[in-house]
């Protein structure tokens, strides 16, 4: 191999993974040739100015894969002659495979278990999660993947910081630096008041600690809660510290959040989420476990209990307005 | 899969299959100078990335158009060996064939939409 910049052999490379979804046998005749095209036009590539050229021969080259490899495989399928068995069950295996890879470094499907962002995101919707958009690439990626950083009001799908084996679903309303308060419910940002139309108050009698955070003595909260109060409270507001994020329920009035249980780590952050694909009525013990009562369930109400006009949802940002003048 | 197709059901060629022969014409060319001659021949409109490329080759190999003929470098490129492909005679019909049924595609339409632009 000739000496190439480092996107191109590591597309390279991941090209010569990707080519374990066409068929087996398919690999063994092209697969070395296929390598060495991509090779030949990197190369051409990088002859020419303009990183742009390359990033739309990689889309092209990905487009052409997905195709091919679906029409490969149809061939296979319809050629009526049966594969030879162990051939189909190690072909089968690496798909699996590189689907599985898929599923767990681009995307992730999540249920949503509480009624926190109610409103926009509803108990029993199943969402995939972009997390790709948060992950920091490096220095060299940060060009190529579509990546950004957490801005206030993205809806962001986390690690529950007091048990990481739980992921919540909140709205990001403090960046490191910001000051925050409520007051009688409402967000007040570094002075500013903020209008959010995509919250819901639903309480009826008001609550001291939750309306007026962070003013009321603290009545009940975490040990990474209390350890906010003692650190991070100044004159009446809490001071998102570096590294940190605010994150609140878009259903204000009955949302665990960082009022009661602090910031969130930003290397907690797992995505974005992207689509509902398919938005199910049941409670949420059941979501959280296929068990056979929810399996059958599922197979009796598939049809009366899918909310099918959230199906394909896909979750529009929103931001605050701020009034007020600033400090 | 290698059916014994007449040549008439093969007709007519697919784009892909079209531009590989005649990129074959002037001899025989490894998968990467097929890509480049296509993309020369149609002004970068087809270009062809390597799955659509050997599949085509895999289907005009088990219908008889191309050949393989040897495994060699290209001088011009590197000293890596690369498989090189050359047309077979029942190729050069096909081609052959596909060009004049385009070329009385082309009259016909010449004809036709003649009057309205003029």
């Amino acid at each position: 191999m000739t000496s190439e910049s480092y996107p191109m052999s590591g597309f390279c490379r991941l090209y010569s993974v990707l080519l374990y979804a066409y068929p087996a046998e398919f690999r063994r005749q092209y697969g070395r040739s296929m390598e060495q095209f991509l090779r030949d036009r990197c190369r051409d590539l990088a002859r020419r100015p303009g990183g742009l050229a390359l990033l739309r021969f990689a889309g092209q080259v990905m487009a052409d894969w997905l195709r091919t490899t679906i029409r490969e495989r149809a061939a296979v399928w319809f050629a009526g002659r049966k594969p030879a068995q162990r051939s189909s069950v190690t072909e089968w295996a690496c798909t699996l495979l590189i689907y599985l890879f898929a599923t767990t470094t681009l995307v992730q499907a999540y249920v949503v278990p509480t009624g926190s962002m109610e409103g926009n995101l509803l108990i029993g919707d199943h969402i995939l999660v972009d997390r790709m958009v948060f992950a920091d690439p490096g220095p060299l990626g940060r060009h190529i993947l579509p990546y950004r950083q957490v801005e206030r009001g993205d809806i962001v799908a986390f690690l529950y910081p007091e048990d990481i084996r739980q992921t919540f679903v909140k709205r990001i309303i403090g960046l490191p630096g910001d000051c925050i308060r409520l007051e009688n419910g409402q967000v007040v940002r570094n002075g500013r008041r903020l209008v959010e139309p995509y919250v819901q108050h639903i309480a009826s009698q008001p609550d001291p600690y939750r309306d007026n955070f962070p003013l009321a003595p603290e009545v009940f909260t975490t040990p990474r809660g209390r350890d906010m109060f003692q650190k991070h409270v100044r004159s009446g507001e809490v001071v998102v510290p570096p590294g940190m994020l605010f994150a609140l329920g878009d259903n204000r009035d009955n949302s665990a959040d960082s009022r009661y249980w602090g910031f969130v780590p930003r290397e907690y952050v797992v995505g974005k989420p992207m689509l509902v694909y398919w938005s199910y009525d049941a409670p949420t013990a059941e979501l959280e476990e296929w068990t056979l009562d929810h399996v059958i369930d599922v197979a009796e109400h598939f049809l009366t209990r899918t909310r099918w006009k959230r199906t394909f949802l896909v979750p529009r940002p929103q931001r605050a307005e701020e009034v007020g003048g600033a400090r | 899969m290698a059916k014994h197709q007449s040549p008439q059901e093969l007709l007519p060629l697919t784009p892909p299959v079209f531009h590989i022969l005649l990129a074959l014409a002037e001899g025989e060319r490894h998968g990467y100078g097929i890509m480049r001659d296509v993309a020369q021949q149609t002004d970068g409109a087809l270009q062809l990335g390597p799955g659509t490329l050997y599949g085509c080759l895999k289907r005009m190999l088990a219908a008889g158009l191309v050949e393989e003929s040897d495994e060699r470098p290209d001088p011009a490129l590197d000293d890596e060996r690369r498989r090189y492909y050359r047309m077979t005679a029942l190729g050069k019909r096909m081609v052959r064939a596909e060009a004049q049924r385009l070329a009385g595609a082309v009259t016909v339409a010449m004809a036709r939409l003649a009057g309205e632009s003029a």
